[in-house]
């Protein structure tokens, strides 16, 4: 067994105006019925214990995968993977003071992917029984075949080391699914009722979100992986509407989905903070306009992590930078790679990003990939260049002969048992400066500025040139110093030359994680989920635009 | 004839008879969807994946007085039902009351809708490959890349209660949609149908239209600025598609809405110009949806706009018992009634203006003026004195649909369309292409 490396990188969470908030790392059972307060949910909270789940993955379910291999290889296939896939899923919402949603999902399945020259073919039933599977395994075959017959192919899987018997847990102190949904509700209901508190705010949505996936993953290479992927999303939106009912203004995307247990919620003190995120939402009705043109942006990481998603992690895809997705979710301005790689200037000589999925409480963080492939670091923009890619085992030969890279990079990912895997996006991360500038210190860089807070609306163009990215909060900067609120802006610019007018980048002491559970992504459409680190960064001469 | 794909009717009753006998909840509701999808997709003038799956899914609440929680599950053996069934009351005695939480429904008065097409449901994987060879074939032929989509489903539904519901309904649809590009990158086309019935799709059109898009939009430098565009019946259904989310009477009357005034809402109220009628209807031919909503209210013909003037607001059952007025469900699928103008008419009308294929990446900037963001794409052109003059860049547009409705000027007949970004089978869209005065190109998009 091995087990990936996990990057001292967790580090403390900036979800208010300068005031950081210490994620705490181990909160017990205990710790969070304390923080709940006694009585919030009467002696139910106590009682209460969770709906237990069916278990594990044995030896049957690892006969059938095995077995699967062996009938897609006789039937002819030249390399085959299958995949069992148990997924669970938890939503617990509320609206105000009452429940609106407790709803659990459980899917399970299996899948065949077979290779067959240059074609895929797949495969899923839900049937995991030996006949279902066998017959599962000789479609993925066929339909590989069929697909190959009409424009006949090679295609070469980069190397790989064969891991007979690994397994990887996401990191955590709590599972998710054994906190009781009253105790979730509860949290949840206390944080509303502190946001309600305050004056003008009328509604409030929240809500947890948990995620587990058990994966088995078995190769015709002879890999064996068994894994539980954790994830979790809490979210909350408050909305202040003015006394005469003439404006209305909301404050949402005020905390982070993490690749981690239920203590990385607890560590968030939704209760605590919820007052502080609701005086925004009311603030930012008699917020002021802004004057627009060209102003200095400093981007937070609460907002700075979705535009490198869009604009660095989008087109630094290679099935898309080959035309692969072009159809749906588009092509890429970093093409064609042989002329793009080690080539085009995307930065400052400071600016380094990561593909990864090893961080700690990344969503994309993992031991091993769909095709068995162990978790990666590696340079994507290395001294401000673009270096290299996002890959799979099939992609990572494709462009070998740019890279030097004879490996995948491990980004093959298909969201359910339903689902072939393709590549999908790693963690995408941009790396703390050397110096360690916090939060305060890239504001105090700033004469005339903007600072933004929380994502808002995002759009961008189908090569991921033209962003239009909103955000949650705005303030002014004058001469180093947030001065007044301001609502209802966007920036704008042209990927090149935005990330080219990085001009200070804060220090670990600014930096962290901000993901999203909805990557989407292939036809059908899948959905993936993933995070992206950044410490706060200023940009320099950026177009600001009013949205009112 | 085929068997058609899903859950017979007789199997929707037993599955859900037989969970609301294991049911112990004060009330229980049984929602299932059950059915198959198959694809393929083609990229770089090759078939990248085809495939299928069936999978059935239940979805039970559970209720005690009026603490609800539901479980879904795709394990239908005995035994899973039954943990299903035991896990969702687990979760419902631990969800604290739901206030607005109303009564299971008893039986209603649905009428029922024929939406399942057997040349759809009997879609075999050779055929989906014949109708993808076609348009490689073009492509080549014109020295382009063809990346396809080809997104087929078929199956049942059915919801019932332990209060004595029962509804069904089986569906079939597909989309079809083909980008073609030039090897260098430099041209893109794309054309798409979507239907409930695949003899509509008519696959050699599609080739044709997107092979012709790509070879004549190569682009040239226009500014920004507020011109009068014509959008395609595509461009207009992906516009319409967010249109949908905005008749919510709740969001209305909470302030929070376009159909928002101080103190209520604008129902009744002329707030378009007198052309635009919109409605839904689950039984419109070849856009036919379920007849029925997740709990079981019947869904019918609702006109949301009539002449300009806003006709209707949907209400949920909480709502409407708040309100002293009928729940009225959402639409389910939307229709523009179109007018009797051609494209070609509305480009010969047209002294300067911009002519739009589709868009990309549409988000939400303001609810209370239904103003959106996105992109063009595959096709955007200068249009002066009355004719098409030359391919030019694509732009973002920041627009209110509300002042779009406002400025309507042309209309044209009413077609299905391919509205999803991400071409899957989606809510049925029927839309006219329209020309438009003042619409907001704000800035330009270099990608192609």
């Amino acid at each position: 067994m091995r087990i990936p490396p996990i990057p001292n990188n967790h580090r403390a969470s900036v979800t208010d105006c300068g005031t950081p908030i210490h994620l705490a790392s181990e909160v017990s059972r205990r710790d969070f019925m304390r923080m709940l307060g006694a009585g919030t949910a009467g002696g139910a909270l106590l009682g209460a214990a969770a709906p237990v789940l069916p278990q594990n993955f044995g030896d049957l379910e690892k006969a059938l995968l095995l077995n699967a291999i062996d009938v897609a290889m006789a039937s002819g296939a030249d390399y085959a993977d299958a995949r069992i896939i148990h997924t669970r899923f938890e939503a617990v919402g509320t609206r105000e003071y009452t429940i609106t949603q407790v709803q659990n999902t459980d899917s399970l399945g299996i899948n065949v992917r077979a290779l067959v020259g240059g074609s895929w073919g797949f495969s899923a039933t839900p049937n995991l029984n030996a006949d279902a599977v066998a017959v599962t395994a000789r479609e993925a075959v066929a339909i590989a075949r069929a697909n190959d017959q009409v424009a006949p192919g090679s295609l070469s899987l980069a190397e790989v080391d064969v891991y007979p018997d690994a397994s990887w847990t996401t990191p955590h102190s709590i599972d998710p699914f054994t906190v009781s949904v009253d105790d979730k509700a509860a949290l949840l209901l206390r944080a509303n009722e502190e946001a309600l508190r305050v004056r003008n705010v009328s509604y409030v949505t929240s809500s947890i979100l948990s995620v587990k996936e058990q994966r088995l993953v078995a190769t015709s290479d002879g890999s064996f992986v068994d894994q539980t992927l954790l994830r979790i999303n809490p979210s909350m939106t408050i909305t202040a509407i003015s006394a005469d009912g003439r404006e209305f203004q909301t404050r949402g995307s005020v905390v982070e989905p993490a690749g981690r247990g239920f203590e990385y919620v607890l560590g968030l003190d939704l209760v605590g903070n919820a007052p502080i995120w609701a005086d925004e939402a009311a603030q930012k009705q008699f917020a002021a306009r802004v004057d627009p043109g060209v102003w200095d942006l400093v981007l937070h990481p609460s907002n700075l992590w979705l535009t490198i998603h869009e604009s660095i992690g989008h087109p630094t895809e290679l099935d898309r930078a080959l035309g692969f997705e072009a159809n749906y979710a588009g092509t890429s301005f970093l093409h064609p790679p042989e002329s793009v790689l080690g080539r085009t200037r995307l930065g400052p000589e400071f600016m380094q990003f990561n593909g990864n999925r090893n961080e700690f409480g990344g969503c994309a963080t993992t031991g091993w990939d769909d095709e068995a492939v162990p978790a990666d670091s590696w340079p994507i923009i290395a001294d401000g260049v673009f270096v290299d890619y996002q890959t799979t085992r099939e992609q990572a030969a494709m462009i070998a002969p740019y890279t030097g890279n004879t490996r995948s990079h491990g980004c093959s990912y298909g969201q359910n048992w339903q689902s072939m895997p393709f590549q999908r996006m790693p963690n995408v991360s941009l790396l703390p400066g050397e110096e360690d500038l916090s939060d305060d210190d890239v504001i105090a860089a700033t004469d005339r500025g903007i600072y933004v807070e929380g994502r808002g609306s995002y759009s961008i163009d189908q090569q991921r040139y033209n962003m239009q990215f909103a955000g949650q909060v705005f303030w002014e900067i004058r001469n180093g110093r947030k001065t007044r609120m301001l609502k209802e802006l966007a920036y704008v610019g042209r990927t090149p030359e935005f990330w080219n007018s990085l001009s200070v980048i804060g220090g670990d002491s600014s930096y962290f994680l901000g993901a999203s559970f909805g990557d989407a992504k292939g036809q059908p459409i899948q959905v993936n989920a993933v995070s992206h680190g950044c410490p706060t960064s200023l940009f320099r001469r950026v177009q600001i635009i009013n949205t009112a | 004839m085929a068997e058609a794909r899903g859950l017979n009717d007789n199997d929707l009753r037993s599955i859900s008879e037989r969970i609301l006998q294991l049911s112990e909840a004060d009330q229980c509701r049984v929602s299932i969807q059950s059915g198959w999808r198959g694809y393929t997709r083609v990229a770089t003038n090759r078939i990248t994946s085809a495939g299928g799956a069936e999978n059935t899914e239940v979805t039970i609440t559970s209720v005690f007085g009026n603490r609800v929680a539901s479980t879904i599950s795709n394990r239908l053996e005995d035994d899973a039902l039954l943990q299903a069934v035991r896990r969702s009351e687990d979760l419902a005695r631990l969800a604290p009351p739901n206030p607005e939480y109303l009564a299971e429904l008893g039986p209603q008065n649905i009428v029922p809708v024929s939406g399942y097409y057997d040349s759809t449901g009997a879609l075999a994987p050779g055929t989906r490959a014949e109708a993808a060879a076609i348009a490689i074939r073009q492509a080549e032929v014109a020295n382009q890349i063809a990346a396809s989509y080809m997104d087929v489903r078929a199956g049942s539904e059915s919801v019932a209660t332990s209060s004595g519901l029962f509804a069904s309904h089986a569906s079939t649809g597909v989309a079809y949609t083909l980008t073609c590009r030039s090897p260098d990158g430099l041209q893109s086309g794309w054309a798409g149908d979507e239907a409930n019935d695949w003899t509509r799709i008519e696959s050699q059109r599609i080739a044709n239209d997107a092979v012709r898009k790509c070879r004549s939009w190569r682009k040239s430098d226009l500014d920004p600025g507020q011109y009068t565009v014509i959008l395609e019946p595509t461009a207009v259904g992906m516009l319409m598609l967010r249109m949908l989310n905005s008749f919510d009477q709740r969001a209305a009357d909470e302030g929070r809405s376009f159909f928002s005034r101080p103190g209520g809402n604008r129902l009744g109220e002329r707030l378009f110009d007198d052309r635009v009628t919109l409605f839904s209807d689950p039984a419109y031919a070849d856009a036919e949806t379920a007849p029925f909503t997740a709990d079981g209210q019947p869904v019918e013909r609702q006109i949301w706009l009539n002449a300009g003037r806003l006709n209707n607001l949907s209400r949920s059952r909480y709502w409407a018992s708040q309100t002293g007025q009928p729940a009225l469900p959402r639409p389910t699928n939307l229709i523009m009634q179109g007018g009797n103008d051609t494209l070609a008419e509305m480009i010969a009308s047209t002294r300067r203006g911009v002519l739009l294929s589709r868009f990309w990446y549409i988000r939400g900037l303001n609810p209370r003026t239904i103003a959106y963001t996105g992109l063009s794409r595959d096709g955007t052109y200068l249009i002066e004195n009355g004719r098409i003059s030359r391919p030019v860049n694509n732009f973002r547009f920041n627009q209110s649909l509300a002042s779009m409705l406002q400025n309507v000027e042309m209309l044209g007949p009413s077609v299905r369309v391919a509205a999803s970004e991400n071409s899957s089978v989606g809510t049925p869209i029927v839309v006219p292409a329209m020309k438009v005065g003042r619409f907001n190109l704000s800035s330009v998009s270099d990608a192609i």
